[in-house]
């Protein structure tokens, strides 16, 4: 089930509050639970009892490492735990990428499993592996209730496409958690906003992806206008997922952290990444990069440790050699931030951000490429370099189009619409026409999202494949 | 603050319970008027249909084709699209010059080969080794005139048009357009307006060799006419109203239908369609395989075939004056293979006449 659909909104949803909100306090947790796999079976029945086996594994291999803690057999279960949980992972996300890639290599023709991805694997295996490495690295205590564990994996609100909620970030407000007006009212804000963020923009951008892929009318221009609008997609479907995963948490008392900050203000590929999908660039970090030795080693060690860090945030986004040419392309950008010129884009605040545009545009183009052979398609055509001509109908036409979503989207997306919050909050604060302003605008965009849903648009999560 | 937080949980929770109250407990429609289409029934469940994703599936369509209000809800997003996003098309549907239409881009190759050896078929198969004169006439969709002048994607029609005269050379091209122009067409709907096409069949009648000339009464329907277009836009847009043409040749005329096969006598104009769920339907009733038009009062024993798509519905008829018999054959309904079993092809005159918009999506020719 997708948030941005009418059997979640209002089918879904408004049961699921009405149970959790009359049920007494000791079933509040269940109702979670049950609700979660109901969420979850309705878009992947099969793989119900999959997420249920891998949470039971990191539940008993939690209890394990707690009571053999400083013993050498837990770091033996710690690496149980993270090998059987990674198996999964492996098995459904990337069997196939190394089969295509052994066969090409010694020249068998190893038939391929053809696996569907279950949906959210990646994010919740990532759970998985936070909460018992936490338990080995004595941050938190194993949870003995395997119900509360599977609550926090499978909570719906961020179960299929993050934020990768940490254990120990939810530890205690999975056993006492506050409810109150300001809560839901946040959240519904949230809520609201993200799914406008997801349904009015970054469904109607991604319908000019589509037109672009299916075009018989390319042209350079074409290529720009399809990778500027495919960032902006992006962001807006991913950060309005998690605006709305935030929301539903307040709903139900928990607080999950911020995902995305504003990304595209960045004027360096480091701060980028602070800004983009922080949930698991701060997962990298503390259970890879750290753990490796982080930057308190030799300068070649630190390289090394880099580029493990950006193979793998490349690999874990797709199973194709695009997205680990992906993840290097940031690698060499942030060593080169790193050790060259990080101090001199501080002081070129224009140019710094002209730099950082051009070089996460280019890494979109890698990144929206089917494979390889595409990247190559794709950024020689972005260059002039494969004789298609600079501009064509389709592109004036569609430029026509989407230019007012596009420069809604583009003026959201630098943090316009929170300056102004931040001005509203600041002159008038207090004022009633402000506050009925706003509720105003928000029933009109919930009409507005039902209205697009109703027509039946396109709608699909970019991330779920992640 | 804290009375806030309180009013605004209380709004929301209050909207999208009644809302999901609505949902749950709307009877369901059979029929969307608007889009002229079905609409989905609630899905059988088993444990069979989950496990397999056929229910859910099922489910949403259902709970997105039964939404409570659902038109003023389509409406909503088509003038959010269209006004405040500033779009240019919603769904390749745009408004322009007073006129919705569709967005017909890009030239289908493969439809266009299709459609070209449907006809290479029909005439290899019936008319190859006749005496039957073959002619060939495209009609322009509404967006030759609305499309490139208001800034929309369109098809190269000169190019699309000459490729079809160049690979069906065994026909002789009868060119209408000079006699079109936007007004007509109906507003709301892709069809021309019958009262207005006088000289187009005038024009074919000439190069045919006829003379389909003759006086005509103009009769208007009462009800309006919520063209195709209309519902699938959710616009504000002015309904049309339909004008068909009479007179005592055409009154007296025996049509004959021969949809399953067997005869079956008709109208020219089918007043019970009239006031159906599509009104153009009234023009030789719609769809039908094969039609045999009979003019006792012809002055001359010529007869014409005609194959065609829904534009010949409200043609058709004002050729009748020139010929004796005319047979309108839809081989969107008729396999090709047995048309010969309905009409024997012998010297006649043969007309092909099809819009852009069919030979561009001509998947449907069997």
């Amino acid at each position: 089930m997708i948030f941005s659909s009418i059997p979640f909104l209002y089918y879904f949803l408004p049961v699921v509050l009405l149970v959790y909100y009359l049920s007494p306090k000791v079933l509040k947790n269940p109702v979670l639970l049950i609700s979660s796999l109901i969420f979850y079976g309705w878009g992947e029945p099969r793989y119900v009892f999959l997420m249920l086996f891998t949470v039971m594994l990191g539940y008993i291999f939690g209890i394990l490492i707690e009571k053999f803690r400083d013993k050498k057999i837990s770091k033996l279960f710690l690496i149980l735990s993270v090998l059987s949980s990674l198996f999964g992972l492996v098995y459904f996300k990337y069997a196939d990428f190394f089969i295509a890639n052994f066969n090409k290599l010694k020249g068998f023709s190893i038939p391929f499993l053809r696996l569907a991805l279950p949906i959210g694997i990646s994010f919740y295996t990532f759970q998985i592996l936070s909460y018992t490495i936490d338990v080995y690295r004595n941050n938190v205590k194993a949870q003995k209730n395997p119900l509360t564990l599977a609550t926090y994996v499978a909570l719906f609100p961020q179960l299929i496409a993050g934020p990768i909620v940490r254990y120990s970030d939810v530890e205690n407000q999975l056993k006492n958690r506050e409810h109150t007006f300001e809560k839901c009212a946040d959240g519904i804000k949230r809520f609201i906003i993200g799914l406008s963020k997801k349904v009015l923009i970054a469904n109607a951008i991604g319908e000019l992806g589509e037109a672009f892929l299916s075009t018989q009318n390319l042209s350079v221009m074409y290529y720009w206008l399809y990778v500027i609008s495919f960032m902006l997609q992006i962001y807006y479907d991913f950060s309005g997922y998690s605006d709305m995963a935030i929301g539903l948490g307040k709903f139900f008392g928990f607080d999950f952290m911020e995902n995305f900050n504003y990304p595209f203000v960045s004027k360096s590929i480091t701060e980028f990444w602070r800004r983009w999908h922080i949930s698991l660039g701060t997962w990298f970090r503390d259970y890879v990069y750290i753990p490796l030795g982080g930057n308190r080693v030799k300068k070649t060690r630190m390289l090394f440790n880099i580029f493990v860090v950006w193979f793998l945030t490349g690999f874990w986004h797709g199973a194709e050699w695009n997205f680990i040419v992906w993840g290097l392309y940031f690698g060499v950008l942030l060593t080169l931030e790193k050790f060259y010129f990080l101090k001199h884009l501080e002081k070129h605040k224009i140019l710094s951000h002209i730099y950082t545009m051009f070089f996460i545009t280019v890494s979109f183009m890698i990144f929206a490429a089917p494979n390889m052979e595409g990247v190559v398609k794709y950024l020689t055509s972005m260059f002039g370099f494969s004789g298609i001509p600079f501009i064509s109908d389709e592109f004036i036409y569609n430029l026509k189009n989407y230019a007012f979503i596009l420069i809604i989207a583009i003026v959201g997306s630098v943090g316009f619409s929170k300056y102004i919050k931040n001005l509203i909050d600041e002159k008038a604060k207090d004022s009633i026409v402000v506050y009925i302003l706003e509720l105003v605008f928000l029933m009109t965009l919930i009409f507005a999202v039902t209205g697009y849903l109703v027509d039946g648009s396109f709608n699909p999560f970019l991330y779920f494949r992640f | 603050m804290k009375t806030r937080n309180k009013i605004t949980t209380l709004i929301f929770a209050f909207v999208f319970t009644v809302i999901s109250l609505m949902c749950w407990f709307k009877t369901p429609d059979i029929y969307s008027m608007s889009e002229r289409r079905e609409l989905s029934k609630k899905p059988e469940f088993s444990v069979e249909n989950v496990l397999s994703g056929k229910f859910q599936e099922e489910f949403e369509n259902y709970t997105t084709d039964q939404f409570p209000y659902r038109e003023v809800f389509r409406s909503i997003k088509a003038t959010t699209a269209t006004y405040f996003f500033n779009k240019k098309d919603n769904n390749g549907l745009y408004l322009a010059d007073g006129h919705l239409s569709k967005i017909e881009y890009p030239k289908n190759n493969k439809m266009i080969d299709n459609a070209i050896e449907k006809f290479d078929f029909l005439y290899n198969t019936y008319m190859k080794n006749s005496d039957v004169n073959i002619y060939l006439s495209i009609i322009p969709d509404k967006n030759y005139f609305l499309a490139s002048k208001n800034g929309y994607l369109s098809l190269d029609y000169k190019s699309f048009i000459n490729e079809f005269k160049d690979r069906l050379s065994y026909m002789k091209y009868i060119d209408v357009i000079p006699y079109l122009s936007i007004d007509d067409y109906y507003r709301t709907d892709s069809h021309w307006k019958q009262e207005k096409i006088g000289d187009v069949a005038y024009e074919l009648g000439l190069k045919m060799g006829v003379n389909v000339e003759s006086k005509y009464d103009v009769n208007t329907l009462e009800t309006p006419f919520r063209g195709v277009y209309l519902g699938q836009a959710a616009l504000n847009v002015k309904p049309d109203s339909i004008k068909y043409l009479t007179n005592d040749i055409l009154n007296e005329c025996k049509v004959t239908y021969y949809d399953t096969g067997m005869p079956k006598q008709g109208e020219m104009y089918n007043m019970e369609k009239a006031n159906g769920k599509d009104p153009y339907e009234m023009f030789l009733s719609g769809t039908s395989a094969l039609i045999k038009i009979d003019n006792p009062n012809a002055n001359t024993d010529k007869e014409l075939v005609v194959f065609r798509d829904s534009y010949g519905s409200s043609l058709v008829p004002l050729l009748v004056p020139g010929y004796k018999s005319i047979t309108v054959v839809d081989i969107r309904y008729v396999q090709s293979n047995f048309v010969g079993n309905f009409v024997k092809f012998t010297n006649q005159d043969v007309l092909f006449m099809y819009s852009t918009t069919l030979l561009n999506n001509s998947m449907a020719f069997r």
